[in-house]
């Protein structure tokens, strides 16, 4: 199908889930108790999905406090100095008092995550985690010579992770690098990183690259130029970029940067709580058409949808959808094409 | 019964110890004969140190069941002006007491509802508005009525410590290719423009220094509740007015001016805007969260002689202080010849009237934090950690200044910083230790801040929000708060 629709990865978090997972950050409810509440919010953030039409679903990452701590907390050898968090969605101090272990088989759970979705909706799903070169940057202490020794370590966890992932049937992962446009010296480092987390992997890979979505509120601002050409050396299929906020002023520098692989477009702007219209999405999709062609694009929102009130998402997602839709009936059909292979080889 | 004593400092090493027992003695002797269930009254005694207030020394605020009922006489709190029940004789202090418990003889002039939409508000507008006449009648400037006699806003030395901020902050930005052409600097509440004018000069010499040409670059924006005020303002930065322009806007909604600006300005600064912002009260009483309703009103009185000075009666003086806050004094002295002879007149009746206002207070349960916001976009949720952090607690709801700030968070450019000076309240305990307002200064309302409460909002949107004593001022209450992007 062109122009398929998806989300980048994260669900609103309505006030009554916040106060829950503080709460149990607090000693007041139990792990047993969230982990429900969490399978519950899943299912609603699924069907809410599903309703507005969105053909690539995600789990919303409700699971997760942050876009860090799910995953740096859970590794072995990381230590927490302060483990009791006031609110649930700030940060852990992390520190990494000796070399991460070898790596021996999956760890973080990622693939029990990816199987309770996968059993609760029967449309495609995309699954996201944070890269290794994001999450080194909050690990406050470590014992390696630099910080690039550090990803290279955490890239082969996330490795074992992604390899658990296909094989529970991930036909869609994404590597998810919210600190790199903060650090646009470090892009090659990044991409050599998220080839050891591919390596071998036969699915989809995305790459979503972002100014930042922390409390709704861009970190840094500039320009995708900087991820070019190093981005070009990534072994994945798509590079997720947010376009909606900032304008497709960044489209011609794929162009021009030699990017032919897919473009998940951002259309809709996370940081904005109004919602856009159909129309407004599908001058977005055109704009975009004039460079990138139709069977290479995917539709979908800047970032996480995580910081915008559940209803004001699900009318962004319906309007995202109706969009693509109202594009996607003036394309003429394609011609019938083979399944596209995954870049990469399939994992031995 | 509870008795809730919070000016703990005052029972002793001062010169003249409080004697609580003398005050206490009364007025639990009025609340034997008057009530039947001492168990559910609660007394508290603050220390008002705002000469002028609204308050009575003794008042009482009763505890309401269902908003949709009358209060039950018997579940209430009395509440004591320590500072002025010293000093008066037990029989005069039984009697404020009896009274109180009864119900005082006060004209309200609204009818219940939060205080931040109290008509004290409308007077608080009004003095910004008419300024000038309000000026003009007392012969003094409303910076002269300040407690210091000035803002702590004209200090050199906090500017210069300020640009050298900015400036690190721009070279770091430029080392990176990824300073912006326009760099902005935004002040809220620009007074007479006296901050503006000391910022502006340091910020040529420091840049005259530093050798970057960062003046060439530099926006600032002065804005400003009072169009008079901007204007006296915009004559004080007159040497710089090819990097000033000057808005008039509401400080609680700085966007609706400035939302072009979005992520963009580097340097918010505010001072002494917070604490003339509405707010509501909020109380954690027994476990239960309540709402603090309000209702201002004149003792019968001060009607009786307001409706002699104006020749009306005492029933029509409620209507006619609403014509007054909804037409200020110029247009009311036309608009009521058969009244006031002139401005004159009409700025006389305001200022007496707001002398002899007072706001009752009661407390209505809340249904649910989430139903109270605290300003368009802020759930009342995020007073919750406060109210629960500990013992009974009634504190301020800083509606006004909490949507200012909010606000003014999302115009700053990720490496700006907002600076604010203000009276703010720190700690959530210390609301259980003084009096935090309202109080009146000079024709305005003034409260202490929830910084409690700011600094909890500034980090659920991803700022770190640090608060220190005013550096370049001794024997000041200002606090300092600080505020940028963190992670």
């Amino acid at each position: 199908m062109l122009l398929p629709t998806t989300v980048v990865g994260s669900w609103p978090v309505p006030e009554w889930l916040e106060r829950l997972k503080t709460d149990h950050h607090r000693g007041r409810i139990s792990r047993t108790q969230l982990d429900d509440v969490h399978e519950t919010a899943i299912k609603a953030a699924l069907k809410d999905q599903e309703l507005a039409g969105v053909d690539i679903v995600s789990d919303g990452e409700l699971r997760r406090d942050n876009d860090v701590d799910h995953f740096l907390a859970r590794m072995p050898g990381v230590v927490l100095p302060l483990p009791v968090k006031e609110f649930y969605y700030d940060y852990h101090t992390v520190t990494l008092p000796a070399p991460l272990p070898p790596v021996d088989g999956p760890t973080l759970g990622l693939a029990d995550d990816f199987a309770f979705t996968r059993a609760h909706t029967d449309r495609p799903i995309k699954f996201s985690f944070t890269g290794p070169f994001s999450l080194a940057q909050r690990v406050v202490e470590h014992p390696y010579a630099d910080r690039a020794e550090l990803v290279v370590a955490i890239a082969a966890v996330l490795h074992a992770e992604a390899v658990a992932l296909a094989a529970r049937g991930a036909t869609h992962l994404q590597i998810d690098e919210p600190y790199l446009a903060g650090h646009p010296q470090a892009i090659a480092e990044a991409v050599a990183a998220v080839n050891v987390v591919v390596e071998g992997v036969a699915v989809r890979w995305g790459l979503h690259v972002c100014y930042g979505n922390r409390y709704a509120r861009p970190s840094w601002e500039g320009h995708y130029d900087f991820l070019f050409p190093a981005v070009l050396d990534a072994r994945v299929d798509e590079l997720v970029l947010e376009f909606g906020r900032k304008g497709d002023e960044d489209l011609p520098v794929l162009a021009h940067g030699g990017w032919d692989r897919d473009v998940g477009l951002g259309v809709i702007d996370v940081k904005d709580p109004d919602v856009e219209s159909p129309q407004t999405v599908a001058n977005r999709i055109r704009r975009a058409l004039d460079l990138v062609p139709a069977e290479r694009l995917v539709v979908n929102p800047d970032c996480g949808l995580r910081n915008l009130p559940a209803a004001n998402a699900r009318a962004k997602l319906a309007a995202m959808v109706a969009g693509a839709a109202a594009v996607r009936d003036t394309l003429a059909a394609p011609a019938p094409v083979p399944d596209r292979p995954a870049v990469v080889a399939a994992a031995g | 019964m509870l008795v809730d004593f919070r000016p703990h400092t005052r029972l002793r090493g001062l010169r003249e110890p409080v004697d609580f027992g003398a005050t206490l003695g009364p007025v639990v002797s009025a609340l034997t004969d008057e009530c039947a269930d001492l168990a559910r009254v609660r007394v508290v005694a603050d220390w008002v140190q705002y000469r002028a207030n609204f308050r009575d020394p003794v008042s009482v605020r009763p505890v309401v069941a269902d908003p949709g009922l009358d209060a039950d006489p018997e579940d209430l709190e009395l509440a004591l002006d320590v500072r002025r029940c010293h000093g008066l004789g037990a029989e005069e202090l039984r009697g404020l007491a009896r009274t109180a418990i009864r119900g005082s003889d006060h004209v309200p002039l609204e009818g219940w509802g939060r205080t931040a939409r109290s008509c004290i508000w409308d007077f608080n507008a009004l003095y910004w508005q008419a300024l000038d006449l309000w000026e003009q009648a007392t012969g003094r400037t409303y910076e002269q009525a300040l407690p210091g006699g000035e803002s702590d806003a004209r200090n050199r030395a906090g500017a210069r410590e300020l640009i050298n901020e900015l400036f690190a902050a721009w070279d770091r930005l430029a080392e990176r290719n990824a300073l912006p052409t326009e760099l902005y600097v935004v002040e809220l509440g620009v007074g007479n423009g006296s901050q503006a004018r000391v910022f502006l000069d340091e910020f040529v010499a420091a840049d005259a220094e530093h050798g970057r040409e960062y003046y060439r670059r530099l926006h600032y924006l002065m804005c400003d509740y009072s169009g008079y005020v901007l204007e006296l303002a915009r004559k004080t930065v007159a040497e710089h007015d090819q990097h000033v322009s000057s808005f008039v806007l509401d400080a609680t909604s700085p966007r609706t001016a400035l939302g072009f600006l979005k992520y963009k300005v580097f340097l918010v600064y505010v001072s002494n805007v917070y604490d003339n912002l509405p707010t509501d009260e909020v109380a954690q009483l027994g476990g239960r969260t309540y709402g603090v309703q309000s209702r201002a009103c004149l003792p019968r009185a001060t009607v009786d002689e307001l409706a002699a000075a104006t020749a009306t009666t005492p029933d029509r003086v409620p209507a006619l202080v609403a014509k007054l806050l909804r037409l200020g004094p110029a247009l009311l002295a036309e608009a009521a010849p058969d009244h006031f002879g002139g401005v004159d007149d009409v700025v006389a009746f305001w200022q007496r009237t707001w002398a002899a206002l007072r706001l009752e207070e009661r407390y209505v349960p809340l249904a649910g934090l989430d139903l109270h916001p605290v300003a368009p976009g802020i759930s009342g949720e995020s007073l919750r950690p406060l109210l629960e952090a500990g013992a009974d607690v009634r504190m301020h709801v800083s509606n006004g200044a909490a949507a200012s700030f909010v606000d003014t968070l999302t115009l700053l450019h990720p490496f700006g910083s907002l600076v604010c000076h203000d009276l703010f309240v720190t700690d959530v305990a210390a609301y259980r230790t003084r009096f935090a307002g309202p109080g009146k200064y000079d024709g305005s309302v003034v409260n202490w801040v929830n910084g409690t409460l700011l600094a909890h909002l500034g980090r659920r949107r991803g700022f770190d929000v640090h608060f220190a004593p005013f550096a370049h001022r001794d024997g000041t209450n200002i606090v300092t708060l600080t505020a940028h992007v963190r992670d």
